[in-house]
């Protein structure tokens, strides 16, 4: 087995033999090291301030991976009322075809910072691909359904992603690869200054989770700056409030919708190439349900259609499983203590604001 | 009409494959297992289509309740449940896990009929993910809480449906512990009387959803899902109503859970709380016909006959077996292209895949046939089949 960090987060530099894959919400693939530790005893520990500083870091991480993930999602539910269950899909086909690109462009002597540029080439390759794909599928097939009520489309995505996930396990299966494991090769990409830890006065911190930051930060910025700095920004704003209203002054609304789901279809690509690198998620094929679930418990939280409740749900769900997943290797032995955290509080928003944090109540209420 | 035709299935199954054609029967039927499966399966996917298609609320989280009348079946088995002794008739625990289930719809439901739409789909959905994510870690339930607990030695009889402590009346199934039957100088298998008696359940319990959905309730059920709003206005408590449907629903998802655990004997997280068990009910209700309640049967025929044509070999009838036994070396190791033979073709591409093309087939359905096998069916004769197909056949004559 792997040997737990008593840290948080187990993130071993190259392939090393693999823990059993897991089929659920992905946390830490590790095996609790002290259970006998009492719960004043794991208190104090956890009240340490380098503790809760290096807790904070791995919250951090977890919640731009969290905010990658549901960023798509809920862009294309605030302006069309679709709840995309082909997401999680997405972003599987993005982690397979980011680890194409790097297995294909970085051999053993590529130095780090090669394999940093390179990836940011995979990042544009997945949006623009995965991006087309997703404006494919609203033509083709959403397209139709829109004056359906509002379930036609759950069911219609639905059906994508079961077409979409059998035929990227057929894919996978055929160039010899097991479509329930990390892809190794893949992850063997990673250049070293990523896959260390890097100490930073008491603390040690995984330079992975730096990246993550870096990218979830500026995944946050560019929505941002597209809905708000630039016209077409407008015309999706627009057509979110009042679609009628934005026809009616000449904006072609079915083309903002087409921009919006190849858009949030190609965010979603690209999550799945962060994630390639992410030994707790890798690219692998349950991935696609893996990364789904908690993108709808993100988006659910903040309030289905509006970007900034996202982006808060992303931060909340990212800390409590930080917390929780400390607390789980640290003092307990429960091991669904992360996963059941997360969806009670799911649960718990959806008992107390069903509506989200930011929600308003009209959206969603079809 | 398919009461008859699901009765005459086993003797049906088993005249062909013992007939000239019986490679094609035994490549292109399903096989008695699968039938079993059928018959528990349907039942599920009909108790999600009584609330998701009768009502229009989606529940997309109704694997919850298939697992708790999976689990309660066994742990009452494995005497695992206080004050229930593992040699509980399962006829009483099956309607325990029945009332168990429908208790937990009570509580869901109470939370979840605050919403509606989508919203109502995703917070049954968060219910059915806790409690799987809660079961797979809970080691009381079985030893490797993630493989899911077996029956164990304090149970090793099969489970028996029937009258509950007449002896005579009690019939056990299972594929291994299940009971042999001679009946009129033929035996009936394990399967074939797992296939009866499991039948039996179901056929009671859909006529009793018949009933209910035929009935005034049933009536107010159908105008909730046309117009809330207006059925609220007419006077009708939806929510006293949206209440009573999911119960019901959660009731006999829960009676459909005990079946399956009391035929396999042994469940996991996936097959029975995992949220994709409910994905299935749904694909089952959709292609089968939503908002019909035997739709979604044919629609679960379809799909586990597609898997089961498409499985591997040494699982049964299927394709490649068939062709194995029928075209020859020749023609199965020609190349197409680059090495790849017809053989590895049907391999890497058919076998084990059908959820792709199930999956197209349900995509197609949800646009060109959103009403399904049975609704359509319905709206080309003029009403419901059982009626139409004798006034036809009589106008023909």
């Amino acid at each position: 087995m792997i040997p737990a960090d008593p840290a948080l987060g187990v993130d071993l530099a190259l392939p090393a033999v693999r823990a059993v894959p897991d089929l659920a919400l992905p946390t830490l693939k590790a095996v609790p090291v002290q259970s006998g530790t009492s719960f004043f005893d794991g208190l104090g520990q956890f009240l340490q301030p380098e503790t809760l500083v290096s807790v904070f870091v791995e919250g951090l991480a977890k919640s731009a991976i969290y905010v990658m993930i549901a960023a798509g999602l809920s862009l294309i539910f605030g302006l069309m009322g679709v709840l995309n269950f082909a997401h999680g899909t997405l972003t599987m086909i993005g982690a397979y075809l980011a680890g194409i690109v790097m297995v294909v462009l970085v051999g053993g002597a590529t130095g780090q910072w090669g394999r940093i540029l390179a990836f940011f080439g995979a990042l544009v390759v997945v949006f623009v691909l995965v991006g087309g794909f997703g404006s494919l599928v609203e033509v083709g097939l959403i397209r139709r359904l829109y004056d359906r009520p509002p379930i036609a489309q759950i069911l219609l995505t639905f059906g994508v992603a079961l077409v979409l996930e059998e035929a990227a396990r057929i894919v996978v299966l055929f160039y010899g690869l097991q479509p329930t494991s990390e892809w190794q090769e893949a992850l063997g990409t990673k250049p070293a200054v990523l896959a260390t830890r890097h100490s930073l006065g008491p603390l040690s911190i995984r330079g992975l989770a730096l990246f993550e930051i870096l990218l979830g930060v500026l995944t946050v910025v560019g929505i941002w700056a597209f809905l708000t700095r630039t016209r077409y920004g407008l015309f999706i704003r627009a057509g979110s409030e009042d679609a009628e209203m934005a026809q009616a002054l000449g904006i072609d609304v079915r083309r903002v919708f087409t921009v919006v789901f190849a858009l949030g279809a190609g965010i979603a690509g690209v999550a799945g190439a962060v994630l390639m690198w992410d030994q707790i998620w890798g690219a692998n094929v349950p991935l696609a349900a893996e990364t789904l679930l908690p993108a709808f418990v993100v988006v659910i939280i903040g309030g289905l259609g509006t970007f900034r409740g996202t982006v808060v749900g992303a931060l909340i769900v990212g800390m409590v499983d930080a917390v929780t997943t400390w607390w789980f290797i640290n003092v307990v032995t429960w091991t669904w203590l992360p996963d059941v955290a997360v969806f009670l509080i799911l649960v718990g928003m959806l008992i107390l604001r069903p509506q989200g944090l930011y929600g308003v109540e009209e959206v969603g209420g079809h | 009409m398919v009461v008859l035709a699901l009765v005459a299935y086993p003797g049906f199954y088993h005249l062909l494959t013992n007939s000239p054609i019986s490679a094609e029967a035994v490549a292109l039927l399903p096989k008695m297992p699968t039938m079993i499966a059928l018959l528990y399966f349907g039942l599920f996917a009909m108790s999600f289509d009584f609330i998701s298609g009768y009502t229009g609320y989606l529940s997309f989280g109704h694997a919850a309740f298939y697992g708790t009348g999976a689990y309660f079946v066994i742990l009452v088995a494995n005497g695992k449940i206080p004050l229930l002794p593992p040699g509980t008739p399962f006829m009483v625990s099956l309607l325990l896990a029945g009332i168990l289930a429908a208790l937990l719809a009570l509580g869901i439901g109470l939370v979840s009929f605050r919403l509606s739409g989508v919203y109502f789909a995703m917070i049954t959905l968060g219910f059915s993910q806790v409690m799987y994510v809660f079961i797979r870690g809970w080691d009381y339930v079985a030893s490797n809480p993630r493989d899911g607990p077996t029956v164990g030695s304090t149970h090793s009889e099969g489970f028996e449906i029937g009258v509950p402590y007449v002896d005579q009346l009690n019939l056990a199934i299972g594929s291994f512990s299940g009971e042999e039957v001679a009946l009129f100088g033929h035996t009936l298998g394990t399967y074939t009387t797992s296939f009866y008696m499991v039948g039996f359940v179901v056929l009671v319990s859909y006529f009793a959803l018949q009933r209910i959905v035929h009935s005034p309730f049933g009536r107010v059920m159908v105008a909730i899902r046309d117009n809330e709003e207006r059925a609220e206005a007419v006077g009708y408590n939806t929510l006293v109503y949206k209440l009573g449907a999911f119960v019901i629903s959660g009731f006999f998802g829960g009676i459909a859970g005990g079946l399956f655990a009391g035929y396999a004997r042994s469940v996991t997280p996936e097959n029975t709380f995992y949220f994709l068990t409910a994905g299935d009910a749904l694909l089952a209700s959709i292609i089968g016909g939503f908002g019909t309640l035997a739709g979604p049967l044919y629609g679960h025929l379809f799909d586990e006959t597609i898997r089961e044509f498409l499985s591997n070999a040494g699982l049964g009838g299927g394709l490649l077996p068939y062709l194995q036994q029928r075209l020859g070396e020749g023609v199965l190791g020609t190349e197409i292209f680059g090495g790849l033979t017809v053989e590895g073709l049907i391999t890497a591409a058919l076998n084990g895949h059908a959820a792709l093309y199930v999956g197209i087939v349900f995509v197609l359905f949800v646009l060109y046939l959103p009403d399904g096998i049975l609704g359509t069916l319905r709206e080309w004769l003029g009403g419901p089949v059982s009626k139409r197909v004798p006034e036809l056949l009589r106008g023909w004559r």
